[in-house]
């Protein structure tokens, strides 16, 4: 009888087990959306702007990468769990700046995300995907991918053809470009996951920042930074500054 | 009985078309290696793929510099006699090519350590204008409309497909092989063959005056050192700094190998050195004082005329022609002959 009660306790045990395994289960989905903007208005490429310094400018090309993405869950006993890859954003390709992520439901604040590539997967060796030396990410001579590449033109760089550049990486030591940064939404409101209900969550980019941040960045003065070292850790530290903030809608 | 089952079990691999295993086999004496094919497992058939690669010139812009253009297996893989090697269209490269064996056990690559992974590696000749000077993504079309790669690397991967992740990975199977640890002073340390005594003379002067850096088995302790030597005007190379962005790391180099230290010359970074008595001189009357000059340098090592004499001897026991002569890692499209020193080709 005992053995009886004993094998019907352990098996309401492994029930339990099972159970609190399946809550943590990534069943739903999280979208993410990137959006760049200057002065608060969508940034289109090849167009004329004005930056902080009253400098005009045009952007040609604007890539960054990201991953180890995670909802900041608001229930702390509900680590998240971090499986998401890299993901190359290039806002020349509307695909690319829409991401899907499989998450476990929960009340969020907020998300975690790194910016860059971090020093593990700088030195993994030949791979694939986002990380795909075929990307044009990647420095041949000094091993490393470019975490960020802002490219185009401004009448005040004094580089050929009046381009300006920044190909920001670096991983080693002081010359690190990799962030990892939460961000939390504009109104301070949580947002339920669900496996019923998508929350698509934009993360929007102002380039103002990128100029006006705690470095001033003129294009006239600084039209080009190819390689990492301070210059590049301080214009990442601008970068980080255009992250301003999630605005949260229920599924479309 | 052992012999039956190998050849059933590679008769097996064949039949199913499974690559046959190549353990990698690490030289008595040596350290752990740090590459260890992760991921890229070490099969003849990917090997066979990476030294097709290494001779094949269709991955540069003019088909005309394979990788061994400037990596000759008669000179250790360096470029035999050339201070600099010659690339796409007559460039001069920037650094002198060095001989190219025990990758295996390097953590970083080239003369500055740049290059933090082998399987990297050949991206930056690949695209230096100056060398290669090709796109990766056109490599990868050429590869792609090739008549025989696209089932050699089928073969290798298991799947059809050619992107950059499966050449660079066949490439390290090649290169990452390229073992040397069969030189007389191998066989010395194995107890198979003795010094005679200039060479055991050498070896003394060489422990007491040159280990500190050049550690054996490897003969590089693979760190970077500024050994007194002056910058060049025209190439303006300042070595590790180029990397670190740190003036600490300015005019420093990786100590290289002294293995087949007879077939790399000319020496240094800038093929500056054109024999090893000139590099023996050099660190005899030659340093030159700077903020960051090697601390074991600075009032540089007392090489007399003796010494010279007898570490030249026991230099020469560090060539490897077993390792040069190798079939296995000559060109496939010359079958078994091997190439020979020309008058300058280029």
């Amino acid at each position: 009888m005992i053995q009886k009660i004993k094998s019907v306790a352990f098996f309401l045990f492994l029930l339990l087990v099972m159970g609190s395994f399946q809550k943590k289960e990534m069943d739903s989905t999280l979208i993410i959306q990137f959006r760049a903007y200057v002065h608060g208005s969508p940034l289109e490429l090849n167009k004329k702007y004005l930056n902080p310094f009253g400098e005009a400018f045009e952007v040609t090309r604007f890539r960054f990468y990201t991953g180890k993405i995670a909802p900041a869950y608001i229930d702390a006993s509900l680590k998240a769990k971090i499986t998401s890859p890299y993901h190359l954003i290039d806002f020349s390709d509307s695909n690319s700046t829409r991401i899907e992520l499989p998450v476990a439901a929960g009340n969020c604040h907020g998300i975690q995300l790194q910016i860059g590539v971090d020093s593990i997967d700088q030195s993994r060796g030949a791979q694939t995907g986002a990380l795909d030396p075929a990307k044009g990410m990647f420095w041949t001579w000094n091993s490393g991918y470019i975490n960020f590449k802002i490219e185009g033109n401004s009448p005040l760089s004094t580089q050929p053809s009046h381009l300006f550049e920044y190909h920001i990486g670096g991983y080693r030591n002081d010359n690190n470009t990799v962030w990892k940064i939460k961000l939390f939404s504009t109104n301070d409101e949580s947002f339920l996951i669900t496996k019923e209900n998508k929350v698509v969550i934009e993360v929007g980019l102002d380039l103002d920042y990128l100029f006006d941040g705690p470095t001033p960045l003129r294009i006239r003065e600084t039209s080009s930074c190819m390689m990492p070292g301070e210059l590049a850790r301080k214009i990442s530290e601008n970068f980080i500054g255009t992250f301003t903030g999630l605005t949260i809608s229920p599924n479309p | 009985m052992k012999s039956l089952a190998v050849i059933t079990f590679i008769g097996f691999c064949a039949v199913m078309w499974i690559n046959v295993p190549f353990p990698f086999i690490i030289p008595k004496g040596f350290p752990p290696p740090v590459y260890r094919f992760q991921n890229n497992a070490r099969t003849k058939e990917g090997f066979e793929l990476g030294r097709k690669l290494f001779y094949d010139g269709i991955l540069s812009k003019d088909g005309n510099i394979p990788c061994s253009s400037c990596h000759q297996q008669f000179a250790a893989f360096a470029t035999y006699e050339h201070r600099l090697s010659h690339g796409f269209n007559d460039h001069l490269g920037f650094r002198n090519a060095p001989g190219l064996f025990n990758l295996a056990w390097e953590r970083e690559l080239h003369w500055d350590g740049g290059i933090n992974h082998i399987e990297v590696q050949p991206l930056a000749p690949l695209v230096d204008p100056h060398e290669m000077a090709e796109d990766l993504n056109t490599v990868i079309g050429k590869l792609k409309k090739d008549k025989t790669y696209p089932v050699l690397f089928k073969q290798v991967f298991g799947s059809p497909g050619i992107n950059s992740q499966r050449i660079l990975r066949a490439l390290a199977q090649f290169t990452a092989s390229l073992v040397s640890a069969d030189a007389k002073y191998d066989k010395v340390k194995r107890g198979d063959s003795h010094f005679n005594q200039y060479e055991q003379k050498g070896y003394e002067i060489f422990q007491l005056k040159c280990s500190r850096c050049h550690q054996e088995p490897l003969f590089t302790d693979l760190s970077y050192r500024n050994t007194g030597i002056e910058v060049d005007s025209t190439l303006k190379d300042y070595g590790r700094m180029r990397i670190t962005g740190r003036k600490e790391d300015s005019l420093k180099f990786q100590v290289p190998s002294l293995r087949n230290v007879f077939l790399t010359f000319p020496y240094a970074h800038d093929g500056r050195f054109a024999t090893i008595s000139e590099v023996l001189e050099h660190y005899n009357s030659g340093i030159i004082q700077s903020p960051t000059l090697d601390s074991g340098l600075r009032k540089g090592i007392p090489i007399s005329s003796d010494d010279r004499f007898y570490l030249i001897y026991f230099l020469e026991t560090l060539t490897d022609s077993s390792f040069i002569r190798n079939p296995l890692y000559s060109d496939p499209a010359l079958h078994g002959e091997m190439a020979k020193p020309v008058e300058d080709s280029h």
